[in-house]
């Protein structure tokens, strides 16, 4: 009897079935007895000091249990250890109109709220600083004054090979100042957290986060607690993208209101305050300089970047480091040198969505790489072609690539669009475009440094024939639960139905470092194979004593143990199970995932930083139609090829090909994540509203912040490439994030395919392509 | 989340009940209907209202009616059904395609003509949360003193961002009204004020009960063209109604109206083109004469110049289809 | 706290007649998910600007984050969990399954909800990405949800044939 491999199969994702239904349970859904509500009181400046703060009317509002302010959690703390620049709530200066400066827990929201309005706060008004221009030109202004280099968060220079000699042996140099706008995720489920303390002091939090372990340590800094007095819990979480891969305000609060009132307290966040706590794309300025042989092979980039970070570190220090260390392949550079300046304003903070600091540097190295193609009469996928750096072989700052379907990915999106036959022969107004990336599956290094493993797993058999896997895991949407599931079942032999994945409880489930950087698949994907194929083992040898064959010889699949030499022999699943308890004792594996450590990086300082395990590659093709009259671009079709190493599970890759793709499609068109140009008049010209009126978004809400509604999105079409790397379970890499990078400089090498020109400042914006359209008219 | 805040809800049986409570609570109550604009201005602070007279009861405002050489829509009448209604695809197709057009189709199921027509006027610096509006400043409108789109402005000049009033000014629309003074008729057109933050010039206590709409004649012909960034939910960004009258292919007369400006709409008659040929010349000028006309402001949140250069080509655009001419 | 008066309000809630008390500007999705344990109603933004609070009142989809809880009085309501029932899926939920269309799930109820409507419609199949189109998905890029829809349409008319 054959049986098709779990692995690779069309399954969907089993639990998707509660969301249909209405009861997937998401942290809002949750309810304790005797639970408080809590509001956060938000600062209406953009720069200022706290000089003092009352709480005295508040605290008497009838329905009101408890109050906390800055004071009380004074401790600083950061995702990046070596960035701790934020307190649970501000204690001594707000820096950025929405930082958290107090809280209440009280009966209903509607008596929290109440109460915060009756919190008395008095502000010495600081100036604002809301451009990196204006940062950069005033540091004696320090928006931290713990910053020893002015406004200055993170610089990073780096340099390989000789780019200036190159540079002056190229036979075409492109020059290009490109600008990359703010967006933000925009999941659908709000933050929300809530915390409960029990009779022995045990803190429970439940939040929808993507890194309950990251979440678990800096509750502990900063309550001043040890971890195994805390619990963290991560409920089903509708959507991140980045968007909750750090601790935030609300969390704290929940933990130290929960331990004042000795109450649970729960806090969900307004659509409002999703887009202030923010910690979505940076900003980039960027001038790159490119320099090719005519036969379009690179032989230099310079780049250099400004990175504009907001109020606060974030993940800003990798970010810096992303800007420049993810530019390394697909392409080989002959020479390489990347200088990044990330600086502090007072905005919402900018931290990692989708695709982190590397969709940045990848838009502009691919319009380089159009405007080179053009001037060197060379088709631009060709020109890629030409350069692929290769698999099994390393990039100029010296990360190791090993499997690549870089080229098959431009092959299929090549031939899919009709390429040969359509680009450049496109009636006027409708174009092709073309564009590659990669990206990481994981990085190399804990975000902490330890020699801990990044990801374990622990898997039980159960007498019923099922399994149970721990894993600290956190499923966002993308499926992690279910391509836990699908490697045990495959490894021992059940259906997908017969796995319960028990994921992110910190009481129940080994450490798994979260959601971020596209690691789960490759990492926990790994040490859950290694823990399957250990119990698997075990399983075989008790079912082969009893045939009295070699354990090579029985195969689990479909419910059964089989004997592979005669295939009339066979047991259910479930008395292969129940056979290896009596033989082994009580069936429980775990298995741990590290990453290596031998020929990944370099030894420069920062060389860790972007070296993974194991790349993906992607190749997007995108045509547009452009409206010359109106400006107007309307991305048509979008094909994108994804080389995931393997896919676990196929029909959930596809989906995060698609949603990347609608994701970056929207980032291109329509969204925009920034504060609104300080008091533009009507004629257009720039006046200062004056110190306090700064630092205002443009869009907080869901109909300001334009995302893509069904009749937005254009058509997708996502291709599987599988190129399986060694490091990757079964040789899968990630999928997540990589498939949205290259669609951007797609859609823009696209709008040049049809109308002739470059928006090279992003977003793409109608009155930005008349703007275009006329100036190439005058010359 | 965004809770409600306690309010008083009276439910009037029909509408002698509904324009009695307005007398009996004054400034105090505000009419409510579908919902959709009243109900998250009320939760973000915006507006302020001790009690609220729902109409949603009112039989009076409801139906779609062909009689007499107009189609009468009860103002009750939810937007779902006005893009579906075969009386009003028949005779006002551009109705319908305004209606069909107006945010989701979740919000049309229950907003309704006269909510839409009465929708509250919108601006960057009014549209947002209490927090945002406090860290401002306030404005006119808002609780504050200064407006931020007109610097030293005295005048509110947030826009009337309603798809279905330039398309019915076109349609020549007038208005049934009922107060305590009795009934009243009133010109679409004249509904509208300047001040933002009192646009809607009904009477104290005053309902609004029905829409007559004249049926066109056979030369007339109107077109209702929205632009927004995304083609569903927003709000318009750009709003024009063209309305040209033809005979025998020659312009006898025409409107534009053109929303998403001001407080109130702006209405430019046509009269100086009267014996034109519709052609694409015709088109230009009127594109032109339309942009020429009218400024939209740094009240709604998109770029204004690039709005004034859009209405120019949905005016073109929309004389051009209208005239049936190639582009 | 201040006294808010209550009204009683009967309705009918998944096929179930119901009688609750609130104010009566209560939200209908606050008194689903908070007053009557109706979880499955998910809230996005509060302001009827994603659709994910989406339910079928009169039968029609509305966003019940902007619907007070007085225009609950002798409606008819229908939520998530009165779609389909344990061990009979509704042909949404089963083509939903089958086309992969719920990655995080927030915004599904939402989804299927619109979807319901439209298969009791028999809406044709170019009508229902613009019936979706006040529904928002930020996972998916919507191509499986639309599938899905337009499959279920045609499935849910086959089983009546």
């Amino acid at each position: 009897m054959t049986h098709a491999r779990i692995v690779g199969g069309r399954h969907g994702k089993p639990d998707s079935l509660d969301a249909m239904t209405g009861v997937a349970r998401f942290t809002d859904d949750l309810v304790l007895p005797r639970m408080l509500h809590a509001k956060i009181l938000r600062s209406p400046h953009a720069h200022a000091r706290i000089v003092r703060i009352d709480t005295t009317r508040a605290e008497m509002l009838q329905g009101v249990h408890a109050v906390v302010v800055g004071a009380e959690m004074p401790m600083r703390y950061g995702i990046i250890p070596w960035t701790p620049d934020e307190q649970a709530l501000a204690a001594d200066k707000v820096r950025y109109v929405g930082d958290a400066v107090a809280a209440v827990a009280a009966v209903s929201e509607e008596v929290a709220t109440a109460a915060c309005r009756l919190i008395d706060v008095e502000y010495e008004v600081l100036p604002a600083l809301t451009t990196p221009e204006a940062a950069l030109a005033h540091p004696e202004t320090r928006i931290h004054e713990a910053n020893r280099h002015g406004n200055v968060t993170k610089a990073v220079q780096l340099a390989f090979g000789d780019v200036e000699g190159q540079l002056q042996a190229a036979d075409l140099v492109v020059e290009g100042h490109y600008q990359f706008h703010g967006s933000t995720h925009g999941m659908l489920e709000p933050h929300c957290a809530i915390g409960h303390v029990d009779g022995r002091g045990l803190l429970t939090v439940w939040s929808s986060t993507q890194v309950p372990h990251y979440l678990h340590r800096e509750l502990s800094k900063v309550l001043g607690i040890p971890t195994h007095q805390i619990r963290v819990i991560q409920p089903l979480v509708g959507g991140a993208f980045g968007g909750k891969s750090e601790p935030f305000d609300l969390e704290f609060v929940v933990a130290k209101l929960a331990q004042k009132t000795g109450r649970p307290v729960k806090c969900l966040y307004t659509r409002e305050e999703v887009f202030l706590a923010h910690r979505g794309r940076h900003p980039f300025d960027m001038h790159y300089r490119t320099g090719f042989t005519k036969d379009g092979k690179i032989l230099a980039v310079d780049a250099k970047s400004v990175l504009d970070g907001g109020a606060y570190s974030s993940f800003g220090l990798v970010t810096t480091y992303y800007s420049g260390q993810l530019l390394g392949s697909p392409y080989a550079f002959q020479s390489y040198r990347f200088d990044s300046t990330r600086v502090y304003t007072n905005k919402p903070a900018c931290g990692p969505k989708r695709g982190h600091g590397s969709v940045q540097p990848r838009f502009a190295i691919e319009v380089q790489l159009d405007k080179a193609a053009r001037a060197l009469g060379i088709d631009p996928i060709e020109l890629r072609r030409r350069n692929f750096i290769g698999e099994n072989s390393q990039t100029i700052n010296e990360f190791h690539i090993g499997s690549s379907g870089f080229l098959e990915c431009l092959t299929a999106v090549e031939e899919a669009s009709g390429w040969k036959e359509r680009h450049g022969k496109l009636p006027r107004g409708r174009g092709l475009g073309v564009a590659g990336s990669t990206y990481i599956s994981g990085t190399n290094y804990c975000i902490y440094p330890t020699e801990l493993p990044q990801s374990g797993v622990q898997i039980c058999l159960d007498r019923s024939g099922r399994i149970r896997v721990f894993a600290g895991t956190s499923d966002i949407g993308q499926g992690s639960s279910t391509m836990l599931a699908v490697i045990a079942a495959d490894e021992l032999g059940v259906e997908l139905d017969d796995v319960r994945v028990i994921a992110a409880d910190s009481d129940l489930c080994p450490v798994d470092l979260g959601a971020y950087s596209s690691r789960i698949t490759l990492m926990a994907g790994n040490a859950c194979l290694n823990a399957a194929r250990d119990l698997a083992g075990k399983v075989r040898d008790a079912v082969a004593t009893k045939w009295g064959c070699t354990k090579r010889e029985v195969l689990l699949a479909g419910r059964r143990a089989q004997r592979l030499d005669n295939p009339e022999v066979w047991m259910p699943i479930q008395e292969a199970f129940i056979l290896a308890e009596c033989a082994f004792g009580t069936m429980g594996a775990t298995g741990s995932y590290q990453t290596p450590k031998e020929g990944v990086h370099g030894e420069y300082r920062g060389g860790t930083i972007g070296a993974s395990p194991a790349y993906s590659f992607t190749a997007h093709i995108a045509e547009v139609s452009v409206d010359e009259e109106t400006g107007e671009v309307t991305v048509e079709k979008v094909w994108c090829a994804h080389d995931c190493g393997k896919a676990l599970s196929p029909v959930l890759v596809e989906g995060q090909i698609e949603g990347s793709c609608y994701m970056g499609a929207g980032e291109t068109v329509m969204e925009s994540h920034g504060v609104m140009a300080s008091g533009l008049r009507t004629d257009g010209q720039r006046r200062d509203p004056g110190p306090g009126k700064e630092g205002l978004l443009a869009a907080s809400s869901l109909l300001d912040y334009r995302m893509p509604t069904t009749l937005d999105t254009p058509e997708l079409h996502a291709f599987i490439v599988e190129k399986p790397d060694p490091r990757g379970p079964h040789g899968a890499k990630e999928a997540g994030e990589g498939p949205l990078h290259s669609v951007i400089p797609a859609i823009c090498n696209a709008i040049f395919d049809a109308v002739g020109v470059r928006i090279d400042a992003l977003p793409v914006a109608p009155e930005k392509v008349l703007r275009a359209l006329r100036e190439a008219r005058k010359s | 989340m965004l809770r409600l805040s306690p309010l008083h809800l009276h439910q009037p049986r029909d509408l002698a009940q509904a324009v009695a409570l307005l007398a009996e609570h004054g400034p105090q109550a505000r009419l409510i209907a579908g919902g959709t604009d009243v109900l998250p201005s009320l939760k973000l602070g915006q507006t302020q209202a001790g009690v609220l007279v729902s109409l949603r009861r009112v039989p009076e405002l409801l139906g779609i009616d062909l009689q007499d050489g107009q189609l009468r829509i009860g103002a009750g009448t939810r937007l779902a059904e006005i893009a579906t209604d075969a009386d009003v695809l028949a005779h006002l197709p551009a109705l319908a395609h305004a209606a069909s057009r107006v945010a989701s189709p979740q919000i049309r199921n229950m907003g309704t003509l006269g909510g839409n027509l009465c929708l509250d006027t919108r601006c960057r610096f009014i549209n947002q949360s209490d927090l945002w509006r406090e860290a401002l400043g306030g404005c006119l409108k808002s609780h504050g003193s200064e407006c931020h789109v007109v610097p030293g402005g005295q005048n509110c000049v947030a826009a009337l961002s309603s798809d279905t009033a330039p398309v019915l000014i076109a349609y020549g629309a007038t208005l049934e009204l009922l107060g305590p003074q009795g009934t009243r008729e009133l010109a679409l057109v004249d509904l509208y004020g300047a001040d933002g933050r009192h646009h809607v010039l009904l009477q104290p206590g005053e309902v609004l009960v029905a829409v007559r709409v004249p049926l066109p004649g056979p030369g007339t012909r109107v077109a209702y063209r929205k632009w927004a960034v995304r083609k569903s939910i927003d709000f318009p960004l750009v709003s024009v109604a063209v309305r040209l009258d033809v005979a025998a292919g020659r312009l006898t007369g025409g409107t534009l109206a053109a929303g998403a400006l001001n407080p109130r709409p702006r209405v430019l008659d046509l009269a100086k083109w009267a014996g034109r040929a519709v052609d694409a010349d015709l088109a230009a000028e009127l594109g032109q004469f339309a942009f020429d006309r009218c400024r939209p402001l740094p009240n709604v949140p998109y770029d204004a110049e690039y709005r004034r250069e859009r209405l120019a080509v949905e005016v073109r655009r929309a004389v051009l289809e209208l005239g049936v001419i190639p582009s | 706290m201040s006294h808010r008066p209550v009204v009683r309000i009967s309705c009918t809630i998944n096929g179930v007649a119901r009688e609750f008390k609130a104010p009566p500007m209560r939200r209908l999705i606050d008194v689903l998910r908070d007053d009557l344990g109706l979880m499955g109603t998910k809230e996005g933004c509060g302001e009827g600007e994603c659709g994910a609070c989406s339910i079928l009142l009169g039968g029609e989809p509305v966003n019940s984050c902007l619907v007070p809880a007085i225009q609950a009085q002798g409606a008819d309501i229908t939520t998530i969990e009165g779609i389909g029932s344990p061990g009979l899926r509704h042909a949404v939920q089963q083509a939903f399954l089958d086309h992969g269309s719920a990655q995080c799930g927030i915004c599904t109820p939402g989804m299927v909800i619109t979807a319901a409507w439209m298969v009791e419609k028999k809406l044709p199949a170019d009508e229902v990405a613009r019936t979706l189109a006040g529904n928002l998905c930020r996972c998916t890029g919507y191509s499986a949800i639309i599938e899905a829809v337009q499959a279920a349409i045609v499935a849910a008319q086959g089983s009546r044939g």
